[in-house]
């Protein structure tokens, strides 16, 4: 039997608004969440020999540097951006079943000077000879891209906007009570259809925080997890599929039209379920990166938990509360809680799996967590208690 | 505040181009829009690149690629200080009745906002960038 992989220790650094975390660089965030990780796990930093990046990593050797880590025998990052993220833990897995590390810090982190932000991220394509239509279309950032497949969804599907208001409405009342949430006043559905567009059909409310912050898991073998202190979350499947038709994400725009009324995720989320030889009926918590509203109703699709197209109705039908079929994001994810390019998803996984969430799932075993449209690989994790 | 899209200026923008985009932009500086076709199969390839992905062929052709038709679109707010006034800027993407399988995204120019729809027929017009001319749309009239 293949040695599995288990989730013993979560660090944070607390989520700022974007910009605001300075004078701290990002790797003394990193550094401070690597710690609070190690510490969650009673692990020393000696025992550290394994890290996974993705959206183009960090410098493990100035981590190693900083935190006197001896050196590492694993250091890998998955391509893509925040598609990449939940592939730091089949990077972690990998390492663990076959030897090469014994513990793997899977890190992912965010900081933005006052100046810039991600949410301009494709004007750097203004430069190519693919992406310059972009720049003369006026799509300067990811929502204004998805605002295409967004209209397209509700032209074929007759998808509403009262949809994505919902989206939005869950995550408000679940962050609410949580100390950690950025956004926490609670909103109506008038507030919402009220907002104003930013990308129509996209209003305000539809765009996640922009965050800074550093997230550190611990991974190590189920073995010596049963010695550590907390209860262990398992790595039941994780994976990583790019499709060519989704390989740029929102860049490419050619998909046909079944491929383009989706968050892309349908190729990834059936290799997981036939990897875990699980269904969607087998999950209990789904934290689905969020980091714009209509993503959210396209990934239910895309991850099974309604028919292709229903996403909408599903959603309205208050399917993803906190008591209903399929709870989504209890801790109010990218839209409420912070944004740290889905790695806030993955720390409230492990609450909910260790009985200690905030907004617990009563019984929660297993949660699905996934990673955003964007470059290839697409990525996905089943975590298990 | 006004009703109809903006219609951008490109005059100060420099266009990339490759071996392989360059017939598009040339074919553009004339007023025509033209779109690559693989030469051995026929498959059309947007963006203009080196191979085709149906049968790895170079060989290329540049056709017309018939009227154009909304496939989806979104409506921006541009805000006051950049234009003279506030107003709104329409990304569209193209879909065209004899290029199955590609699409172009550009801006929707002087639209009436109310009559932006997805269907809705375009014609595509040039305007002067700096080294080239750049497509966008308008409505087609009947």
């Amino acid at each position: 039997m293949k040695r599995e992989a288990a989730i013993v220790g979560v660090g944070a650094t607390p989520y700022y608004f974007r910009g605001t975390s300075h004078p701290q660089t990002i790797y003394e965030l990193i550094d401070k969440a690597i710690l609070a990780g190690l510490a969650d796990a009673g692990l020393g930093i000696k025992a550290v020999d394994g890290m996974t990046f993705f959206a183009g990593g960090y410098e493990a050797g100035l981590i190693c540097e900083h935190l006197g880590i001896d050196g590492l025998t694993f250091a890998h990052v998955v391509s893509g951006f925040g598609s990449g993220m939940a592939g730091i833990f089949d990077l972690a897995a990998m390492a663990i079943e076959t030897g090469r590390a014994e513990t793997v810090l899977c890190i992912g982190a965010m900081q933005q000077p006052a100046h810039k932000r991600t949410g301009q991220a494709l004007n750097m394509l203004a430069s190519t000879t693919e992406g310059i239509f972009h720049t003369i279309a006026g799509l300067s950032g990811p929502g204004q891209a998805l605002a295409l497949q967004t209209r397209r969804h509700m032209h074929r599907y007759g998808t509403r906007r009262e949809a994505f208001g919902e989206v939005v409405l869950a995550s408000r009342a679940a962050a609410a009570n949580r100390e950690t949430a950025l956004r926490r006043k609670p909103l109506t559905m008038e507030e919402y259809l009220a907002s104003p567009m930013l990308a129509d059909p996209l209003c305000r409310l539809d765009f996640c925080l922009e965050t800074d912050g550093a997230l550190v898991f611990v991974v190590t073998s189920a073995e010596r997890a049963r010695d550590l202190r907390q209860k262990p979350v398992y790595i039941e499947a994780a994976a990583q599929v790019g499709k060519r038709d989704w390989g740029r994400a929102f860049f490419w725009l050619n998909q046909s039209e079944d491929a383009f009324t989706t968050a892309g995720a349908g190729p990834v989320a059936e290799h997981l379920y036939g990897k875990a030889g699980l269904t969607p009926k087998d999950i209990d918590v789904a934290l689905i990166y969020d980091h714009f509203s209509p993503l959210v109703v396209m990934q239910l699709e895309d991850y099974g938990f309604c028919a292709r197209g229903e996403g909408g109705p599903f959603v309205e039908s208050g399917a993803i509360r906190l008591n209903g079929t399929i709870p989504v994001n209890p801790h109010g994810g990218h839209l409420s809680e912070g944004y740290v390019v889905g790695m806030t998803h993955v720390r409230e996984a492990v609450e909910q799996l260790r009985g200690t969430a905030v907004n617990q799932v009563r019984g929660a075993q297993r949660a699905l967590v996934t990673g955003g449209p964007a470059p290839m690989p697409m990525t996905a994790a089943i975590l298990r208690n | 505040m006004p009703d109809r899209s903006i219609t951008p200026d490109y005059s100060a923008l420099e266009i990339p181009m490759d071996a392989w985009s360059e017939p598009f932009w040339a074919a553009g500086a004339e007023g025509r829009l033209i779109m690559p076709r693989c030469g051995d199969c026929g498959t059309f390839r947007w963006p203009a690149g080196p191979f085709c992905a149906s049968c790895q062929s170079q060989a290329v052709e540049w056709v017309a690629p018939g009227q154009g038709r909304i496939y989806s679109f979104t409506v921006l707010p541009v805000p006051m200080g950049e234009l003279v006034e506030p107003g709104h800027r329409v990304p569209a993407l193209v879909a065209f009745d004899d290029a199955p399988g590609v699409r172009l995204v550009s801006a929707l120019v002087d639209a009436p906002l109310d009559e932006v729809a997805i269907d809705a027929p375009v014609e595509v017009r040039w305007l002067p960038a700096a080294n080239t001319a750049v497509p966008v749309f308008r409505l087609s009239h009947p």
